[in-house]
């Protein structure tokens, strides 16, 4: 509000009008607001409007090079496709770069030609080595954490959101091993969905596995919305694609890397959908069958563009001029001047409004206010409309 | 025992009258044990797996290797250097041992000198499995003479913890170094320049170049006893390096520069992984160049299989050498074997034919070849001692073997040594890059294993099987003899009441086994007296083996004498199948004892003690069944009796393997003597297992 209030200094004295019509419907937003939280609305209704990604490597020790370069390749490509660092929450379970074993200090590569350093200089690891486990991946799914996590390792994700969770590492029926130690179920994970969903923590969530028998894992989901695709079948192994003989371990895996290899070709314009990537996956390549799990998911997948998930293209409402409030509808300049969460909040306010009784009186209030120039009037109307809204809820709440 | 009269054991739980039927059946259960455990032993070879690398962290062969044809320029140099400097300057060989030093100090490496004194082993009866106690050595000034000097050089993993390591051992003999010896150091050295320029090491790399003029083990043992004992006594009875450079180097005029006290302490890098022994030898030429691996350790431990796996994988599929582990060779020419081999193979190929699900694949040759070296295997393992200086590493639970390199070509070739020299560098270098990247130690693969081939290995779930089959029988033919003569004498002492002996306790009550417990306890203490002697007999001054021997053999004898007289009243009154029973059953804890200890000794110790003891009955005493399988039964208690006394099966033994003409009566004090120094629990297995079991069996024979 701070921020707003200075933005609109410079406009103060020309316009005298806009500001008091402007606190005006403050006044008004803020005396209706308790009456209208109660009122949800439905879910479907509401837009996609922001991406997040998690990405989890859940294997330690050098051996297991490849899933951190999985990972770290995968977080390459959603950040080029447009997913800012602040809504990937990167989980490494250990760290390859300064194992005294790599040859390339303080380097990862996804391929034997090194050409590409994954750990470059704009890496932001939210939850590293003994950090990654099943407790901490669960906490950062459902938002139940404690008050001193900071937020740049929370998920923020709300209703509109768009979730990619991409995990790698080895895996078993109905399970995947956390740091040598623990293990993920398919139980737990179809219960965090489950409770993400009833929390509005997501609008579509693509669940993306790189391990053995991935598709045991997707067998316990039943939240709509959710769309799974796992590197192999129950009884297959997901197998290493090559092996560096410089690092002397083996830097990819299959899966991961067919689907780096299809997201190479494409950039943030592209309109490549779910279906074509799905499709792209050839069995004989990956020695393993990809697994789509699509009956929790309504959209047809051909009219899905990767860039959903796997990267942040929005809708953008074209506005002529951000500070002037008269020429535009004041809805949507709200809308400006606040912050993108805030967004959905106010139009729900605004759909909500039409149906309210107060509706009609405000209207005349505003009609009064852009034929006529008598501002002062308008405002002590306005104010006394306020005093007796405030006495009548007053005398019905008592 | 009263379960087994009919109507008690009607009425008792299945296992009591499982129990009850298999001591009925005692005779016949322990013909069967018998001989399917000795079946299942010949048919070891042929339940062999393949080996497999089981640790995922070890990734053999994934990185190219490094070692290239400069660093065998460089080992070629260093090979000229050391063999000059060992034949043109005469003296304690500190030169070697200070060119060696120089060499790692330049490639950047941390170097002392660790000097070692020779201890002759001794027989300690009250420390055997421990290491001989730490005592002062007296040094004197010219103790460097007696000492050995090893230097060693550690290089630090650049960004490694330095809490573990890897330590590379080249043995050479410093009074009289040869070009095999040269050359194994100059191997060495090269590996150790190239592991000093990497920047993959996670672990510290070691380099021993132990001094072997007293034994390559003595030297190697001793460092490790300092490694992982420090001391920290301050100089006294210390001496210098430099006191040792400089009495040698007094008229060269040349050491100003070196500071000896640098090259004193004693410097450490954490836990070993493992430690490999390389040493180049000059054997018969064969086609391609040669790796024998020995890991055989004291007491029949061995190293975890994964360590032997690599190596095997790498030398073969990587460098192309050829591997071999200790085979007897005299029984690959064996026609017997060859007969079994080939009926194995055709009754396999009968059973295939039966059911084409089955893939048994026996193949003769390949069976007599499991065999040889699976015999090998057992053999040394069941000798106790271990087959090279990688044995003082298992000592202290760390993973070591012995990789003896031998070249196609001979020694002074220069271009088939600088093959040979590249692919074994290569090798070492792909063996260390495998265990530096181990995560802690060894654990995943097998630890009790026998192999009969480089790649082909038994694991202990199935050699276990023949040795319970051939101790099954012992516990049930000592509960049925026992329970026979308990009813015997119940019936005996119903049908005549009139007390026979002039102790009514002695007859009646089961408690009479108390007086053949109380000889089996006596010879027990005989053979415990009979096991100390030795630490006597040492002691006497200008004696060889032969009067050793006789020396031991006769107080043994007349200890005997006088423990029997002074407790001739203590041991009267016993029935043979009472005492039968009692001796079978302390074999059979002394048997499942030592298997505990090294499996391979009893295994071996049952072949022989377990039929001797079940067949075991008077001479005199008649029995019931046709003349033939009498005196069939009579010859061969007889002839157990003789093959199994320890003196006589050696005997035998050495005189089927090189002629009976190399028979010495010493050879027994030797060969116990060889035991002893080295700890093995065999030593301990023969004199108080065997020994009183085949005394007793003797008693029994001449039983009336």
């Amino acid at each position: 509000m701070a921020s707003m209030t200075q933005r609109l200094k410079p406009s103060w004295r020309n316009h005298p009008i806009s500001s008091h019509l402007l606190i005006f419907h403050l006044v008004m937003a803020s005396t209706l607001l308790p009456s209208l939280t109660s009122a949800i609305p439905s879910f479907s209704s509401t837009m996609h409007n922001n991406n997040w990604a998690v990405l989890v490597c859940t294997s330690r020790f050098w051996f297991n090079y490849r899933h951190m370069a999985n990972t770290l390749s995968l977080y390459r490509t959603v950040k080029r496709l447009g997913i800012p660092d602040e809504r990937i929450i990167l989980m490494l379970a250990d760290d390859m770069a300064c194992n005294s074993r790599n040859t390339y200090p303080a380097q990862v590569f996804n391929n034997e030609n090194h050409q590409l350093n994954l750990y470059g200089d704009n890496v932001e690891v939210d939850y590293r080595g003994y950090e990654v486990t099943v407790e901490n991946l669960l906490r950062v799914l459902t938002g139940r954490h404690e008050s001193a996590v900071p937020r740049s390792k929370r998920l923020l994700s709300d209703e509109g959101s768009h979730i990619l969770l991409y995990m790698t590492g080895h895996g078993g029926d109905e399970f995947l091993k956390f740091q040598d130690s623990e293990e993920l179920q398919s139980h737990d994970l179809a219960d965090a969905v489950k409770q993400m969903k009833e929390k509005h923590r997501f609008k579509e969530l693509l669940i993306m596995v790189d391990t053995c028998q991935a598709a045991t894992l997707f067998s316990q989901l039943h939240s709509p919305g959710v769309l799974a695709i796992g590197s192999s079948k129950k009884g297959e192994n997901s197998y290493s694609h090559h092996l560096d003989s410089d690092i002397g371990v083996s830097v990819v895996d299959r899966f991961t890397f067919y689907t780096l290899a299809f997201f190479e070709k494409l950039n943030m314009y592209s309109n490549a959908s779910l279906g074509s990537l799905f499709h792209s996956y050839n069995p004989n390549l990956l020695m393993s069958t990809a697994f789509y799990r699509m009956d929790l998911y309504q959209r047809p997948l051909d009219e899905v563009p990767v860039t959903n998930f796997f990267g942040s293209v929005m809708k953008t409402i074209h506005t002529d001029s951000p500070f002037r409030v008269i020429s535009s509808q004041p809805k949507v300049k709200e809308s400006i001047f606040l912050g993108d969460d805030k967004v959905k909040e106010i139009d729900k306010r605004n759909i909500k409004e039409k149906r309210c009784s107060f509706h009609l009186w405000m209207e005349f209030l505003q009609k009064k206010l852009v034929e006529k120039d008598d501002s002062d009037i308008i405002v002590m109307y306005g104010f006394g409309s306020m005093i007796l809204l405030l006495i009548v809820s007053t005398w019905l709440s008592a | 025992m009263e379960e087994q009269k009919p109507p008690a054991a009607r009425k008792s739980r299945l296992i009591v009258r499982l129990g009850s039927f298999l001591v009925s059946h005692s005779a016949f259960v322990s013909v069967i044990c018998c001989v399917a455990g000795c079946i299942t032993l010949l048919l070891l070879p042929v339940l062999a797996k393949n080996t497999y690398v089981s640790e995922n962290a070890l990734m053999p062969g994934s990185a190219n290797p490094m070692f290239s044809n400069q660093d065998v320029v460089e080992a070629n140099r260093f090979v000229k250097d050391i063999y000059e400097t060992g034949i043109l300057k005469d003296g304690s060989g500190m030169e070697i041992a200070r060119l060696i030093g120089k060499h790692m100090e330049d490639v950047g490496a941390e170097v002392y000198y660790h000097k070692f004194k020779y201890r002759n082993l001794q027989f300690h009866p009250l420390c055997f499995f421990s290491s001989i106690p730490r005592t002062a050595v007296p040094q004197n000034s010219s103790a460097c003479t007696l000492n050995g000097v090893s230097p060693v050089g550690i290089i630090r993993a650049p960004r490694g913890d330095g809490k573990e390591s890897i330590v590379l051992v080249t043995p050479y003999n410093s009074e009289n170094i040869k070009l095999n010896e040269a050359l194994s150091l100059g191997l060495a050295y090269s590996v150790f320049s190239l592991l000093s320029r990497v920047v993959w090491l996670a672990k510290d790399i070691v380099w021993l170049a132990a001094d072997s003029r007293y034994g390559e083990y003595t030297s190697v043992a001793s460092w490790l006893k300092d490694y992982h004992n420090p001391t920290f006594s301050s100089d006294s009875g210390k001496i210098g390096i430099e006191m040792c450079f400089e009495k040698t180097e007094n008229h060269v005029e040349e050491q100003s520069s070196f500071d000896g006290a640098a090259y004193d302490d004693f410097k450490r890098a954490g836990t070993m992984s493992a430690a490999l022994v390389v040493k180049v030898m000059d054997k018969e030429r064969s086609e391609r160049d040669r790796v024998d691996i020995y890991a055989e350790a004291s007491n029949g431990q061995m190293p975890n299989l994964d360590l032997i796996n690599i190596v095997h994988y790498l030398a073969v599929h990587r460098q192309g050498l050829h591997v071999r582990v200790g085979t007897f060779g005299f029984l690959l020419n064996s026609a017997l074997l060859k007969h079994v081999g080939k009926t194995l193979q055709r009754l396999t190929r009968l059973a295939e034919s039966l059911n084409l699900g089955w893939k048994l694949g026996v193949n003769s040759a390949d069976f007599v070849e499991g065999t040889a070296t699976l015999a090998s295997s057992m053999y040394y393992q069941a000798l106790g001692v271990p087959t090279g200086p990688h044995g003082a590493f298992r000592d202290f639970q760390i993973d070591a073997i012995t990789m003896e390199l031998s070249p196609r070509t001979s020694l002074t070739n220069d271009n088939g040594i600088s093959s040979f020299l590249l692919r074994s560098g290569r090798l070492i270098e792909g063996v260390i890059r495998s265990v530096n990247n181990l995560l802690e130690k060894f654990h995943q693969s097998f630890f009790l294993y026998f192999l009969t081939a480089p790649n082909k290995f038994v694991s202990v779930g199935v050699y276990m099987i023949a040795f319970a089959l051939l101790v099954a029988p012992l516990p049930i033919v000592a509960a049925a003899l026992f329970s026979s003569t308990a009813n015997a004498r119940s019936l005996t002492t119903i049908s005549n009441n009139k007390p026979t002996n002039s102790k009514p306790v002695t007859r009646s009550g089961s408690w009479n086994w108390l007086h053949s417990a109380k000889l089996v306890f006596l010879v027990h203490l005989w053979a415990l007296i009979v096991s100390l002697l030795p630490y006597f007999v040492s002691q006497i001054p200008h004696t060889n083996s032969t009067t050793s021997m006789l020396s031991w053999s006769l107080s043994s004898l007349l200890i005997l004498y006088l423990l029997t007289r002074l407790t001739k009243s203590y041991v009267e009154g016993y029935q043979w199948e009472v005492l039968k029973s009692v001796m079978i059953a302390a074999a059979s804890i002394g048997l499942s004892l030592m298997s505990i200890i090294n499996f391979s000794t009893a295994q071996v110790g049952s072949i022989l003690l377990v039929p001797m003891c079940l067949m075991v009955r008077p001479l005199k005493q008649p029995i019931q069944v046709p003349i033939f399988p009498a005196a069939l039964l009579k010859i061969l208690n007889i002839l157990l009796a003789v093959v199994a006394f320890p003196p006589a099966s050696l005997a035998i033994l050495k005189g089927c393997l090189r002629g009976f003409e190399s028979i010495n009566i010493g050879d027994f004090w030797e060969w116990s003597e060889f035991l002893w120094v080295w700890n093995s629990a065999t030593y301990l297995f023969v004199a108080l297992v065997h020994l009183p079991c085949w005394y007793l069996c003797v008693h029994i024979l001449l039983h009336n």
